[in-house]
């Protein structure tokens, strides 16, 4: 038998090592299965199907054309909700929350409101929060839905779309609000209509970074005062996210 | 010794200096008169007496993103769709106060005030035909819509949009002001519609929905605390 070539061993090996590599990329293992002991005599026992990763989603507001709110002579709102969003995006992710972001650069043309919140109902994320900030008012602002709580899940209007995840969109943000008292920064919880808040079907809070009053002031786009905030928030989603758990294996 | 030719000189710059501003003041004289003739203040209308009343201010804090009611005696016109926007360009100048919580830029805001009742009229039901049987029956009235009371549509300046302070809070703190104050003068208002210019507008300032109708219901606002469960 006619043996290969080592240069064509070589070609085909790392053929199939970018083949490998580009399908487990396309398919990347959700968690990891535990080994079975191999001296173990015990029957085998299934294996509990693998837990999906909790699925946050990040809309930091504004972008491309529409810089948002003026913030300082050269900081405009559309910068800040982008750096928090990557600041936050890496602490959920640190935390073992999956995490999809509207945007994650500062595009030449801006998804809409209405395309942000397909793109959100689509990935049917555990909770969207959408980044803003202002220069106005202190500390961070919560806001959920002005909408009235409703149990109907079916035919949905789009522009009530939040009503029913509104009583957990609220639950969510006192959660938040608690964190954020922990580490003693201001906060203020309240209801607003803010597209695409209320076209959104997960529960949905939009998060407003205001300037930090004295004592420790600091603007808005500071990273440390911004560190602070994303690691409050990831705290209490944490939390959150343990007690469901214990909740499921309760029941 | 000044020569002779330096003082006839100096004494002719005076006199051309005196010449100049007799000139001056003659045309500032000329300018006010004819301003004065464009403002013709000649009464065509009757006057109207219209006496001081006592009314409820729904004022927004940004600090504390709160709003509370504070009681002011103004004049306010007759006429519901005047007096409606009397009362918020009142209600709006306070905020362009430099003692204000919530400061806004001063300027026009409020272009016009319509009133329109509620619920939206459906045609009148009529008696038709059965075709299978031919006989007379009774269409039932398609259903109306809940909302009961006037739906109030405001009309801002395009240039208030413009400069207002950018922010979820900001933004609807001073929609939920404007819409407190209206309720408590003009009790009948349930709902509340914005335009801007004249025309549907997506948010006052890149924040809060104008698409949306308002709901004008009681309303003292004051934020939730977290710890509240």
């Amino acid at each position: 038998m006619r043996s290969i070539p080592p240069r064509k061993q070589f070609a085909t090996a790392v053929l199939l090592l970018v083949s490998g590599t580009g399908l487990f990329a396309q398919n990347p293992p959700r968690t990891l299965q535990p080994a079975q002991a191999p001296s173990s005599t015990l029957p085998a026992k299934p294996l509990p199907a693998p837990s999906p990763r909790t699925l946050i989603l990040l809309d930091p507001a504004h972008g491309g054309p529409d810089s948002g709110a003026r913030l300082s002579d050269n900081q405009n709102e559309k910068n800040v909700t982008l750096a928090f969003n990557n600041r936050l995006r890496a602490l959920l992710s640190a935390a073992n929350f999956a995490v999809i972001s509207t945007r994650t650069s500062d595009p030449s043309t801006a998804f809409t409101t209405d395309q942000r919140a397909e793109i959100a109902n689509h990935d049917h994320p555990a909770l969207c929060l959408v980044l803003h900030a202002t220069g106005s008012g202190s500390g961070v602002h919560l806001f959920t839905s002005t909408l009235a709580p409703s149990r109907q899940s079916h035919n949905l209007r789009w522009d009530k779309a939040q009503a029913p995840s509104v009583a957990v969109s609220r639950d969510l943000a006192r959660r938040i609000g608690a964190a954020l008292l922990q580490a003693k920064l201001p906060v203020l919880l309240n209801q607003a209509s803010v597209p695409p808040v209320d076209n959104l079907t997960c529960p949905a809070i939009a998060i407003e970074l205001a300037p930090l009053p004295q004592p420790g002031a600091a603007p808005v786009s500071n990273p440390d005062y911004q560190q602070r905030v994303a690691q409050a928030i990831v705290t209490a989603l944490t939390q959150w996210r343990d007690g469901n758990a214990a909740t499921e294996l309760i029941q | 010794m000044i020569p002779r030719y330096q003082r006839i000189l100096f004494w002719s710059l005076v006199g051309g200096i005196f010449l100049m501003a007799a000139f001056l003041i003659h045309g500032c004289r000329q300018a006010h008169k004819r301003l004065t003739a464009l403002n013709d203040a000649t009464p065509i209308a009757a006057p109207t007496s219209t006496s001081t009343q006592q009314i409820t201010l729904y004022l927004a804090n940004d600090a504390d993103g709160s709003i509370a009611a504070e009681e002011r005696q103004v004049a306010l016109p007759q006429d519901p769709t005047l007096r409606a926007r009397a009362l918020l360009e009142y209600l709006l100048a306070q905020y362009a106060l430099p003692t204000s919580a919530h400061p806004l830029q001063s300027g026009p805001a409020v272009d016009d005030v319509f009133f329109l009742p509620l619920p939206v009229t459906t045609p009148t039901p009529t008696n038709t035909l059965n075709p299978a049987t031919g006989e007379q029956q009774k269409v039932r009235p398609s259903r109306a819509t809940q909302s009961k009371g006037e739906l109030a549509v405001i009309n801002l300046h395009g240039s208030f949009v413009e400069n207002h302070p950018s922010g979820i809070q900001a933004e609807n703190l001073t929609l939920l002001s404007i819409i407190d104050t209206l309720h408590a003068v003009f009790p009948k208002i349930t709902e509340v519609r914005f335009l801007v210019d004249g025309q549907e507008h997506d948010t006052l300032a890149g924040h809060a929905d104008l698409r949306r109708i308002y709901p004008a219901t009681d309303t003292t606002t004051t934020p939730e605390s977290p710890t509240n469960n």
